[in-house]
Formats: C-alpha cells, structure tokens, sequence
C-alpha cells in the first residue's frame, strides 16, 4: 500500500506546475490586455488615483515584472483573485456562490454518460456490424456534432413549449418555498432537461472509446487463455473484457470533463441555471475581465483536481499503475 | 534490408495518391463525408448565385414559416433563413479549415522538434501541452476574444493558437518513434543535418495522425465559432449559424425553424469533418485495428 | 475404435481467409500420438506448429477454416463438437500453456480469482476455502509460494508466470498438456529448470504431451518423438534418437546441424539459406525444394508421398519405404 500512497503524493506533486502555468497565462493576458492592470483588477471602470496607488501596491504593480509575478501567485494561491466591477464583490465570493450549482450539473452529467455510454458500448458490441450498432454509431458522430447549447434549445422546445413536461428555466421554483424532500424532487425537476443535454454530449467520447477498448481486449492474450479454459463466454465478457475495457474510458473521464464543463457553461445559459455559466455571460458583456480570469482559473483548478481523483480510482482499479 | 525498404517509401509520392484514395474509399463514412464537404464548398463559393435573396435585406414579412418562396422561412427581422445559412457556410468553413490548419503547422513544428531533439525543452514542452490538453481551450479562447476583439481574424487566430497542443503530441510520438529508425539512424550518420532529416523524413512520414486528427479539429472549430457566436462574440460584420441561433432565440417557441435549421447544419459540416477523420485513419493505416492492437500489447 | 491411438491426427488442413487470399497454414497433416507420449513438434516460426496447437484446441480466430479426415483423442471424435461439448473438453481432457506468459492473465484481477473461474468453470460447486488449499498444494508441487495466489500477474517474473500458467493447466488433470513455446521467452537457466519441472510434471500426473518449440535442443533435451514442420507441412516424424540421430529429410539434417549442442564432431554451424515459401500458393511439388541442396528435378512438381520406415515416417523423394 505505501506503492499506492507513494503514487497519490507524486500526482499531486505533478499537478502543481500547471496551475502555476494556468496562472502564468492569466498574468500575462492581464498585461497584455488594453489598459491599465490595476484598473482591471480594482474592478472599476474609472478607478481613482488613490484606489490605483493602493491597488498597485497591494499587487506590487509598481516593482519590476517578475516581482509582480511572484506576488500574483501567491494571491491567486492564497485564492485572491482581486474584485468584479460589475458585481463590486471579491471575485473568489461570486464564484464560490455559484460553483455548486455548475458541479452538480457537471459531474451528475458525467456520471451519467460514462455509465451509459459503457452500457451502450457493451451491449453493440454484442451485435458487431450489425443494424443496431450501425445505428449506434452514426448516431454518436451526430451527437458528438451537436452544439451543446442547440441541443438544449431543441429540448426546450420539444419538452417543455410544445409538451410541457419540464420546466425552462431555473434550479428551483421560486414561487414555491419548498423544503425537504419536496426542494430536492423540484431541483431534479430542473435538473432533467440541463442533465440530459449534457450527457447526450458527452455519451458519444465513452462509447466509442469503450467500443473500440472492448473489441481490442477481447483479442487479447488472456482472453483465449479463458477460453481455452472453458470459461463461459458470458462469464469472460463480464468479468474479464469489460474490466479491462473500461480502463481506458476511466483515464479520459477528467479529460472530458474539461468539455463537459465547456458545454455546460452554454447549457447553463440556455435554462437560466444559476451556476458560473450565467457569471461568465454577465461577465463577458460587461468586459469584466478580471472576473472573466478568475472563472477561467478557478475551473482550471477543479479539473486538475478532478483529473487527480480520477487518476486515484484508476489505479486502485488497475493494479499496474501503482508501481510504475 | 530495411534501410532500403523504407527509403523507397518516402519516395514513391505519386503512386502513394493512388494508393491513399484506394484506402480512403474502404470507410463509407469517410466517403459521405467527403461528397457533404464537396456540396458546402460549393455552396461557400457560390453562395450568390444559389442563396435566393440578400441575406441582410429585410423586406420580406417577418417570421414566416417555411414556404416555397422561403424555403427555412424569415427571421424576426424578415431576412431569408436559407439565404442566410447560404452565406453562413462561408463563414463556417474558412474557420474550420484556417483554424484548424494553423493548429496542425503549429503543432507539427513544436512537436517534431521537441520529440526529435528531446531533453529539458521536449519536457517543458510536453507539461504544456499535457496543461492545454486537461483545460478546456473554449474558455481560453472566450477571454482572448472577448478582451482582445472578436473579428472573424482574430477568432481564427485565437482557435489556432490554443488547439495546436494535440497535434503536437501527436507529431512528438510519431518523431520519437522514427528518430530510433534505421533510415533516421543512416541518415544521421552519413552526416545529413537535423533540420534537413526533420524536413525531409521527420515531418513526411509522421504527419498522418497530426492530418487525420486535423480534419476532426475542423469540425471543433466550426462548434467553437458557433459558440462563441451564440454568446454573443461572433464577428459583427458577418452572418454565421451560431450568430443566427443567436439572435432567433427570443422567438424561438413561435418560429422553430429560425434556430432548428442553423444547428442542422452545423451538425451537418461538423459530422462531415468526423466522416473524413474517419477516413483519413483507413487511409493513413489501413490494417487499423491491428495496429491498435500492437500499440496495446 | 479399438486400436485408435490415444491422439489421431489426419489430414488436418487449416487456412486463413484474408481480404483477398487465403493462407494455407498448415497443410495435410497427420500424425498418431500414443498415451505417455512427449512429443516435440518442432519448426521456424511461420511453420504453422502454433497453428496446428490452436487447432487441435478449437481456438482459432473466426477468419479461419479448419478441416480434416480424422481427429480423435482418448476414444472420441473431437472434430465436430458443438460450442458446450468443446468448452467441456477443454481444460478437463486438454489444456494448453501459452507462449507469452506475461499477457496470458488478466492484468487487473489476482491471481487466485483467475485461478478460482477456471475451477468453477467445470465443477461449480467448490468453496472459495477449499479450492484455496487446493491450490496451495497444487503450487507446492510446481514450487510456487503460495503467496504467488494473494498477487498480480505484473508482479512475478516471467519464470514464475510460467509456472503459475502451467499450474492453472494442471487444475483440472487433464489428460494432454500442449505446451506452445513455453520456454522460448526465458533465460537458459530458467529454461533448464522450467524443462526438467515439465518433464517431472508428466510423469507424475500421468500426462500426454505435445511441446512446441523452434529449438531442437528443448526437443532433445525432454521429448520421446519428434515431429518436424516445415511451412505447413509434417517433413518427418519419429522417435527422437531415430529423427535426431540418424535424420532422413534434408531439411531436418539442416536443422540438426544448425544447432550448436546437437552437430556431430567439430563440423561447423551451418544455418539454412532462403526463407520461408509463400504459404497463399503454396508449390505443387515438394515445399522445401527451393532452399534444398539435394533436390531432384523431380522433386520441383510432384508432392513427396509419406515413406513408412516402421514408426520413423519421412517425406522425400530420395527415401523409399
């Protein structure tokens, strides 16, 4: 076991060089932008000479640039992501607020897809070349084609403006004041046509992955040895294919959920749903850079971090990576 | 034996089209798609002749669904919806393919030489593409646009420069590989200069994945230009889809074909695209499954 | 059925169906294997000796054809059977050891698991805790530390792996083993020892077996009889001390000479000039006529017939039985 805590200590270690870079990129596009950097990070658009003065030495914007750098990161570690003009509030407040919101959607949507999409894929891959898994598969590039945002249009006006099963927009009924069960079976009301869109997205990235994973193992060398065996085949599909087969749809899980999150943002847009989404719309015809930057490194920092959890659980699934 | 074997490769170029097409034709997929690409390209450079109105001039009657006259019907402001997606198309494909064809030079130069050369600069090189690859380039590309303006230039540029890190690990591996080959090894020992054995045999014989890989890129340049569009970041001046989706949102419960028919199509040009990936990958490696199947023992 | 031998082989053709093609993989062939035997089935690679091993198996990837006059083992017709009756048969009468020993478990599951389906496979009704001792005593015979059950595939050596396959090929007591180039993989001393562990092995379960092998030192080292392939096609088949000492077919002297342990006096180590025929048309006449030195005119067009000297049989035109 001390391979495994070894392991978890040197992925952790190896994440930190890119929040360091993500960091790195949004110093520079501070700089780079037309303006002033302390106008920026104080957030108003005509800020006064003493507010700049403080600003700027709160930030050290006043000392050479690699000493500015230094002094961003720590901030930006320390999670000081300087103010919103819009909202006139710390940017680390605004977003705190809302990141619950866009997680939910996000990881519930991922789950979902890599649950379904490895079912799908196991179960065409039983009917190879035939009509269902021809279907199956022109329907993921289509899926894969589809604007995030498009779809949940599409949605929208199938569900609820024509057959109004589910509402348009919101997390929760405002009018009503629900608690209890009742708030949590109202935000799954909300949550379905969000949820649905994204993981008809992401579905088409595990099936295909885990289409071709399956039909790789299956000429694998252990595979006849069970065979030879005189396993049962269903037996050595359950048990021996799909666990392997799922492995790689395990690796791209935190990669993929920099594009869920991607989708989401648009989706989020679409129904209303109080999450970063709407934040970074608000945010973007404002100009309100600063808090354009803070979204950017905040969600870049979520998916480092879940890409290492999802590096945990699959070394725990796969016993090899513990001891490269 | 080998040394000889694969010089002959990289020299028979002629035949080699051929050959390519030969394969190419063995995906139904990637033929589909090639025929879809022809007709928008030929839509895109005719699109005068073939859209039936202006697609700024609002005289028509506003809102009307499809008819004969207005075969996707009008907008809210009474433009022609199949005008519009006409002179869409343009708009469409120069982002997919000047996009997407910067991301590959981009990325096949980074990655040639980081893999070819390897050491301190080829890991520096490789935990930023690793970066770029985790975070999602869409909201890179959002901020750049939004602060730094949302010309459709700037829009193609912008795409380019943030995608380009998997085609350079592409590029990386396939240098990598080949930099252990004989016919690399010979040539480096009969004194050929790096650049020139980068040039002349690197990049020509580990270009393919970096190519398939690009045609898919295209289609994720159209969905990135879409986007940005349905927020409201499009170029100004220029009719694309995403922009139509856009600005037919409020009206969309009354006139589902303003924003039904714009998304029918980019799910049109994007799967086109995937098609040819796929195609290009029959082409490139014809025994793919096999291959697949060494690359995982 | 009567004076069936224990194994009959006869005329077994195997091809596979490519795009465009078809290869002739193993071609014609038959050959009668007796209870206790240890025979070598010896051949380069591409010779079809694999081939034939996951033929006799039933385990042939679905682009290939298998067909033959005669497949019998142990008194029954093992030609056509029916998936369940196959998945019977293997393991409990046959089982096999493949050559790559480090692909051939499941990397993500223990050892013990992998062990434990194979036992339920074919008797379901075995506790986890009896087929533990069970096993436990099984890995004691091969010397495995019972550890090894509690581990990963990725943890042992390739020698340990070794010995964890052919222990998984013993569950069952079968009555034939096909070793498929078990010991090419491994490093001369651990190969010694993995060939006097077999030898040990076959006598003490009472086992058949056939090893297949480029290396005609491992046939010599533990086989009775040798069969020796040659692109698809059996060149000659015997008693070891007949075929190796005393060879009639030129392509087995070749052979013979090649090897450093097995040439008589100081002569040199000669290897074969050519390489292997073109197995989609194969020749009409002998298929080692183009890299033979004593070849006859006749030999290019008319296919040898097999020549019976007692139970040493050879395919040539210059022996007449």
């Amino acid at each position: 076991m001390s391979g495994f805590i070894r392991f978890i200590i040197r992925r952790t270690i190896s994440i930190v060089p890119m929040v360091l870079l993500i960091v790195l990129i949004n110093f520079f596009i501070i700089h780079l932008a037309p303006g002033n950097p302390a106008q920026i990070i104080s957030g108003l658009e005509q800020p006064s000479r003493e507010v700049i003065k403080a600003l700027e030495h709160r930030y050290g914007l006043d000392k050479p640039l690699v000493v500015q750098l230094g002094i961003y990161f720590k901030n930006a570690l320390k999670g000081d992501l300087g103010y919103s003009y819009i909202y006139s509030e710390p940017v680390i407040d605004l977003i705190k607020e809302r990141i619950g919101a866009t997680l939910l959607l996000t990881l519930t949507s991922a789950i979902l897809a890599f649950v379904s999409g490895t079912f799908l894929a196991a179960w065409s891959s039983r009917y190879k070349k035939g009509i269902l898994d021809s279907i199956l598969s022109i329907l993921s590039y289509v899926l894969y084609a589809m604007p995030s945002f498009w779809l949940a249009l599409i949605l929208i006006l199938i569900f609820s403006s024509n057959l109004r099963w589910f509402p348009t927009a919101g997390m929760f009924n405002v009018r009503l004041s629900l608690h209890g069960f009742a708030r949590f079976g109202d935000i799954l009301y909300h949550l379905f046509l969000p949820v649905l869109t994204l993981t008809l997205i992401q579905i088409p990235v595990y099936f295909r992955v885990t289409r071709s994973s399956i039909f790789q193992v299956s000429r694998d060398e252990y595979i006849l040895t069970m065979t030879a065996a005189g396993l049962e085949r269903k037996k050595i599909f359950n048990k021996y294919v799909l666990k392997n087969a799922i492995l790689p749809s395990v690796t791209i899980f935190g990669l993929t959920l920099g594009y869920a999150i991607t989708g989401a943002a648009l989706v989020e847009i679409v129904f209303a749903w109080p999450g970063m989404g709407r934040l970074m719309l608000d945010a973007v015809f404002k100009r309100d850079y600063n808090l354009l930057l803070g979204i950017y490194f905040v969600l870049a920092v979520c998916i480092c971090i879940a890409i290492l959890l999802t590096d945990i659980f699959y070394a725990i699934l796969d016993p090899r990576i513990r001891y490269k | 034996m080998e040394v000889q074997t694969e010089v002959i490769v990289t020299r028979r170029k002629g035949k080699n089209i051929i050959k390519f097409w030969h394969n190419y034709r063995q995906s139904l997929y990637g033929l589909i798609g090639f025929v879809i690409l022809l007709l928008f390209i030929v839509v895109a450079v005719f699109a005068p002749i073939i859209s039936p109105y202006d697609p700024h001039a609002m005289k028509g009657e506003v809102l009307l669904s499809p008819s004969i006259s207005h075969p996707m019907g009008t907008d809210h402001l009474g433009r022609d919806v199949f005008s519009r997606i006409v002179y869409g198309t343009r708009v469409s494909l120069s982002v997919g393919f000047i996009a997407a064809g910067l991301s590959a030079i981009i990325g096949i130069f980074i990655g040639s030489f980081s893999g070819y050369y390897g050491g301190i600069v080829d890991e520096i090189v490789d935990k930023i593409v690793d970066t770029f690859l985790m975070i999602p380039a869409f909201f890179l590309i959002l901020i750049i646009v939004a602060i730094f303006g949302n010309s459709i230039f700037y829009i193609m540029l912008v795409i380019g420069l943030t995608t380009w890190p998997q085609n350079a690990r592409l590029m990386r591996a396939q240098a990598l590989s080949l930099r252990e080959r004989t016919f690399i090894m010979v040539a480096r020992a009969t004194g050929e200069s790096s650049i020139r054995i980068l040039f002349t045999h690197i990049i020509p014989n580990g270009v393919y994945p970096v190519l398939a890989n690009t045609a898919l890129q295209m289609g994720g340049a159209i969905l990135t230009e879409a986007a940005l569009s349905f927020l409201g970041l499009g170029d100004p001046n220029l009719v694309s889809w995403g922009k139509m989706i856009y600005q037919a949102r409020p009206y969309m419960t009354f006139a589902w074909w303003t924003v039904v028919f714009p998304g029918i199509f980019i799910v049109l040009a994007v799967v086109s695209f995937s098609f040819i990936g796929d195609g290009l990958q029959y082409a490139f490696n014809p025994k793919l499954s096999v291959k697949q199947k060494e690359v995982s023992a | 059925m009567l004076n069936m031998p224990f194994m009959r082989l006869k005329k077994v053709d195997i091809s596979y169906k490519l795009e465009n093609a078809s290869v002739k993989a193993v071609r014609s062939f038959s050959c009668d294997i007796e209870k206790g035997d240890i025979v070598g089935i010896v051949g380069e690679s591409g010779s079809g000796k694999s081939t034939l091993a996951l033929g006799i198996m039933r385990l042939l990837p679905p682009n290939a054809l298998l067909s033959a006059e005669i497949m019998s083992f142990d008194g029954k017709n093992i030609l056509n059977l029916n998936q369940d009756e196959l998945r019977r048969i293997r393991w409990k009468e046959i089982s096999i050891v493949f050559q790559k020993a480090m692909n051939a478990l499941s990397p993500v599951h223990k050892i013990f698991t992998q062990m434990y389906d194979v036992i339920t496979a074919h008797s379901s009704d075995i506790p986890k805790g009896r087929a533990y001792k069970m096993l436990t005593e099984l890995f004691g015979k091969i010397n495995l530390p019972s550890k090894v059950l509690n581990m990963y595939p990725h943890e042992l050596s390739g020698g340990m792996m070794q010995r964890v396959m052919i222990a998984m090929s013993l569950i069952h007591n079968p009555k034939m083993i096909i070793f498929d180039e078990v010991t090419t993989a491994l490093d001369v001393i651990t190969q010694g020892q993995l060939l006097d562990e077999i030898k040990r092995l076959v006598k003490e379960f009472g086992l058949t077996a056939i090893i297949i092998t480029h290396d005609i030192g491992v046939v010599n080292e533990v086989c009775n009889k040798v069969a020796v392939m040659y692109a698809g096609e059996l060149l000659e088949y015997g008693r070891v001390k007949d075929v190796i000492f005393s060879p009639l077919h030129p392509y087995t002297k070749a052979l013979v000479k090649s090897h450093p342990d097995l040439r008589i006096g100081n002569e040199l180590i000669k290897g074969i000039p050519g390489s292997l025929p073109d197995l989609t048309y194969p020749s009409k006449g002998c298929i080692f006529y183009p890299r033979c030195d004593v070849r006859l005119d006749l030999c290019k067009d008319v296919k040898p017939k097999i020549s019976v000297l007692g139970d040493h049989i050879v395919k040539c035109h210059r022996i007449q039985g």
